[in-house]
């Protein structure tokens, strides 16, 4: 087995070793099972009518010939479900307030009049068939009033734009406000006074979809008041939850069975419009109901990550001392604000004057919403491009610019540890940067040219609450109850390594209960990089309550059992918990033809104690290609006349396949804080966070040219090299 | 268009060629389910379905044989159906997975007469008469096949929804090439893709298959 390269801890027991995932030969003998691949007795298909506008008020729906089809059930429009899909526009991240239904200025529905992008749901139908579904879609007949449209943040907040709600295209915040969301530190004015140079640039980023491998599908059965919902999901027990609120339901009334799913990275949290519809048509159709999207359903209908415009301007010292940061920015929610649109990276740099307003603006574009880190990879890009360029316009080094001016603990702001010089010391040496980076950008000879990129993160490590309950049985097997799905970066492999240690038995004497909400208590969810700091910390704390329990009564015997739970509130004492990151990368770009290929690309990380190694360099493997996509091909690009999208689907996205693929190098230095399952931090979104910022400086050294637009594709590099 | 009455798409896949990784770019294998790719590209906008408006929900129907995984089966489908829905709704074959339907990322993989087929780009009627193999069909006697074992031991699947298309595409290429590089590796599995983007470890996993003595 090829292994992660890891120093500073000794691997304990179980935790630490390089360990095949649990469910590793249901993976490769197709045994998983996944959404799409449950079967219930008279299980119904159905389909999602969308809009093919981009604005459009509904004056009419006939579903009558629709309905007349041998072998349609049930179908349902804007007109006879209104159900409130509460996660679906939760004007500004509070996702999980019941409050936050009634406080939705803007609700948003499962059907939508008007409809308001290219893809909004209108109607939908359960079959007997998947084709009859499909076939009664063509015979719904709508009559839309199109309306004017907008595409473009900036654009949509100008005078006379078309408005998308009634209080105009900013999107409010979760209480209603209709403000931008400003953060503002010390005095960013007399900081510039203070500055020698000052810097300005506009950087602005794409929609990337989260693109998993498995559409959005959701298999809803009711028994009486009961449903249960097979759905992929990051999250059980907020899925319940969600679901449960939204159809006027009590938790206990809403089952949600998770177990495999074919990826998510953001796009599967809470509970999903897919959900609600077909709970709906089942209980009308008083039958199972598969509700299967499309791929370019799935690309349009759920949602990515969202694009931004951020203005820079930044004040530096003769000195190389950064004096002031200030940024402006849009992040276009589409007409519903899914998630925050924020926009990190300002927060990484020590600068005692900093001013941060961003706009999340409604356009007729597809929702945005979160992926993988949903408010880093295109922030970072954008300052750590800033700074990047600055560094080289004083001519310093952005490493030494970066050691500098980079945030660091204070008396007043500890830390439970902190690796940020080392990660980067350390990167750069295993990289040889000062070989590898051309002092002067863009200056080899002829039109191939090569040069280096560096990166760095600092990302949020906190503990937080989560349950466990284990068992042990007379035969000294021990079975651990979590309410964990495994999105793929091996959650149920994970937790039975922490129990195992925790138990002091190998790894062989537990299995894991998990992805079932009848079966397993709360979990918080995969999203946050949450699961293994959270999750983790209560399997440790119910292993501890068992060791107490069998250390006092003994083991059991018989038919009898002995049951341990913990719902730990854990702190870090008022101290910053993060973990680091840094990126150094090389790139040839051939300025004749304009492409870009990576030609090394190392990284080293500060996740505290690792507990899987295989998978957690996996993630950042993994993590690292997807911000190479976004550097340089991924977009959802509309037409600015019709308003259609145009690169919807892997193909036209241009998303990597293998033959893109450099060898991503992964170090982990390794740390515990005495914080979290054994010093665990987290991993999983950390390594998409600094990559396409990486990959940008390093194209800037390369060519000479500063590339202020992500992805960077070919047209871009031709035109800032003509 | 493709002529419905010769069983299998061997005039096309026959073309390719795991040992020029230069031989088979991802669009000549997309080009090989040509017809295929232009019926559920036109179908597919916003899940508008396949039939024009029509008050019947009938579909013509054949009756077809084909081998899956060694055992022969004769029934009837829907002339609409494809392989991939014969497969998972009719044989409840479901480790191969539709990601797409519309021949860009390469979950459905399955092996037709012994090459790699996206199933969700062949109507079903055109598996009459052949051989097919899916995930399935790896593991013999509940013993994985040595690229299933390094799959395991590589950590081969994240989420595992493109795993069994993987698994598929590199047997073919195992059992054309015993021991392939890693550039041979990746030429061959170009369509097949991984959004969790486990691209090295897939490789490296099919990489050690090689070393321990291939698909067989």
């Amino acid at each position: 087995m090829s292994q992660a390269n890891r120093r500073g801890l000794d691997p304990l027991s179980v935790i630490g070793n390089d360990t095949p995932r649990v469910d590793a030969i249901e993976r490769v003998t197709g045994q998983a099972k996944f959404t799409r691949d449950w079967k219930l007795p008279g299980m119904l298909f159905a389909r999602v009518l969308r809009s093919p506008h981009p604005h459009a008020r509904i004056v009419s729906v006939d579903t009558s010939a629709a309905a007349a089809l041998p072998g349609v059930v049930s179908i349902i429009t804007h007109e006879d479900a209104q159900v409130v899909w509460g996660a679906g526009s939760i004007n500004g991240g509070r996702q999980y307030n019941d409050p936050t239904k009634d406080a939705t200025l803007h609700r948003r529905y499962i059907f939508n009049n008007p409809v308001r992008f290219v893809g909004d749901s209108v109607a939908a139908v359960a079959a007997t068939d998947r084709h009859i579904a499909e076939q009664a879609l063509a015979l719904i007949e709508v009559e839309y009033e199109q309306l004017p449209f907008v595409l473009e943040p900036e654009e949509a907040l100008a005078d006379g734009a078309p408005q998308i709600w009634p209080e105009g295209n900013l999107a409010p915040d979760f209480r209603g406000n209709l403000e931008p969301m400003v953060s503002d530190q010390g005095d960013v004015e007399a900081g510039f006074d203070e500055a020698d140079q000052i810097f300005e640039t506009r950087y602005e980023t794409g929609f990337i979809h989260n693109a998993q491998m498995e559409p959005r599908c959701s298999l809803a059965s009711w028994e009486g008041d009961k449903l249960t919902l097979y759905t992929p999901s990051q999250g059980i027990s907020n899925c319940r939850h969600d679901t449960a609120r939204d159809l006027g339901l009590m938790d206990h009334q809403v089952r949600i069975v998770a177990q495999y799913m074919g990826g998510g990275f953001g796009n599967k949290n809470q509970n999903q419009d897919a959900d609600l519809i077909a709970a709906t048509l089942s209980r009308r159709a008083g039958a199972p109901v598969m509700l299967e999207y499309s791929r370019r359903e799935d690309w349009l209908g759920v949602h990515g990550r969202w694009p931004t415009v951020q203005y820079y301007k930044v004040g530096v010292r003769d000195d190389g001392e950064i004096t002031a940061i200030q940024m402006r920015a849009y992040s276009g929610m589409g007409p519903y604000r899914k998630n925050s649109g924020g926009i990190s990276g300002m927060d990484y740099y020590r600068c005692p004057n900093r001013l941060r307003e961003i706009h999340p603006v409604y356009t007729n574009r597809t929702t945005s919403g979160n992926f993988r880190a949903p408010s880093e990879p295109h922030g970072v890009y954008g300052v750590e491009n800033m700074m990047d360029d600055i560094a080289y316009r004083m001519g310093i080094d952005p490493v030494e610019f970066t050691l500098q001016n980079v945030r660091r603990p204070t008396d007043d702001r500890p830390y439970t540890n902190y690796s940020l010089d080392e990660v980067i010391e350390e990167g750069a040496q295993q990289f040889n940067w000062s070989a590898r980076r051309r002092s002067t950008p863009g200056s080899d000879e002829g039109p191939i040219k090569r040069g280096a990129g560096f990166s760095f993160m600092m990302f949020r490590a906190g503990l937080g609450t989560s349950s466990a309950i284990v068992r042990v049985d007379a035969n000294e097997q021990y079975t651990l109850y979590v309410g964990v799905t495994d999105i793929g970066p091996g959650a149920k492999t994970t937790m039975g390594m922490i129990a195992a240690e925790a138990l002091g038995v190998p790894l062989s004497q537990v299995d894991v209960v998990w992805g079932d909400t009848d079966r397993c208590p709360y979990s918080v969810g995969e999203s946050g990089s949450r699961t293994t700091i959270m999750t983790g910390y209560a399997v440790v704390q119910a292993a501890e309550d068992l060791k107490e329990q069998i250390a006092s009564r003994g083991m059991p015997s018989g038919a009898g059992v002995l049951i341990g739970s913990a719902t730990p509130v854990p702190s870090t004492d008022g101290k910053v918990r993060q973990c680091f990151g840094a990126h150094f990368v090389e790139v040839e770009v051939d300025t004749r033809i304009g492409t870009t290929r990576i030609l090394k690309y190392t990284t080293v990380h500060e996740s505290g104690r690792i507990i899987n190694p295989t998978t957690a360099r996996d993630q950042i493997r993994g993590a690292v290609i997807q911000g190479i996509g976004q550097a340089l091909h991924e977009n959802l690009l509309y037409d600015p006349r019709s308003g259609q999208p145009l690169t919807p689907g892997y193909y036209r996205a241009r998303h990597l396949t293998h033959m893109d693929i450099p060898e991503i190098e992964v170090t982990f230095i390794e740390v515990d804080d005495g914080y979290g399952p054994f010093g665990a931090k987290t991993a999983g979104e950390s390594g998409i966070i600094l990559a396409p910022a990486a990959v940008a400086n390093a194209i800037a050294n390369a060519t000479g040219r500063r590339m202020t637009s992500l992805p960077i594709t070919r047209d871009k590099i031709l035109g800032a090299m003509a | 268009m493709r002529d419905k009455s010769k069983p299998g798409p061997s005039e096309t896949d026959s073309s390719v060629n795991y040992l020029d990784p230069k031989a088979q770019s991802r669009r000549d294998f997309l080009e090989g389910t040509g017809a295929a790719v232009v019926a559920t590209a036109a179908a597919s906008s916003l899940g508008v379905g396949v039939a024009s408006a029509q008050e019947s929900s009938r579909s013509a129907r054949s009756a077809i044989s084909l081998t899956v995984n060694g055992v022969d089966h004769s029934l009837e489908v829907d002339d609409r159906w494809t392989l991939v829905e014969v497969l998972r709704d009719q044989l409840d074959l479901t480790g191969t997975k539709i990601g797409c339907n519309r021949s860009e990322c390469g979950a459905c993989t399955v092996l037709m007469n012994g090459q790699p087929v996206y199933s969700c780009s062949q109507l079903a009627v055109w598996a009459d008469g052949a051989d097919v193999r899916t995930v399935e069909g790896l593991a013999l006697n509940g013993q994985l096949s040595p690229l299933q074992q390094a799959f395991v031991d590589n950590n081969g699947p994240q989420c595992g929804f493109c795993t069994p298309g993987q698994l598929m595409t590199a047997t073919a290429l195992l059992q054309d090439n015993p021991s392939p590089t890693a550039a041979e590796v990746q030429s061959a599995l170009v369509g097949n893709l991984c959004r969790c983007s486990n691209y090295n470890a897939i490789v490296e996993a099919v990489v050690a298959a090689g070393d321990q003595g291939g698909a067989a």
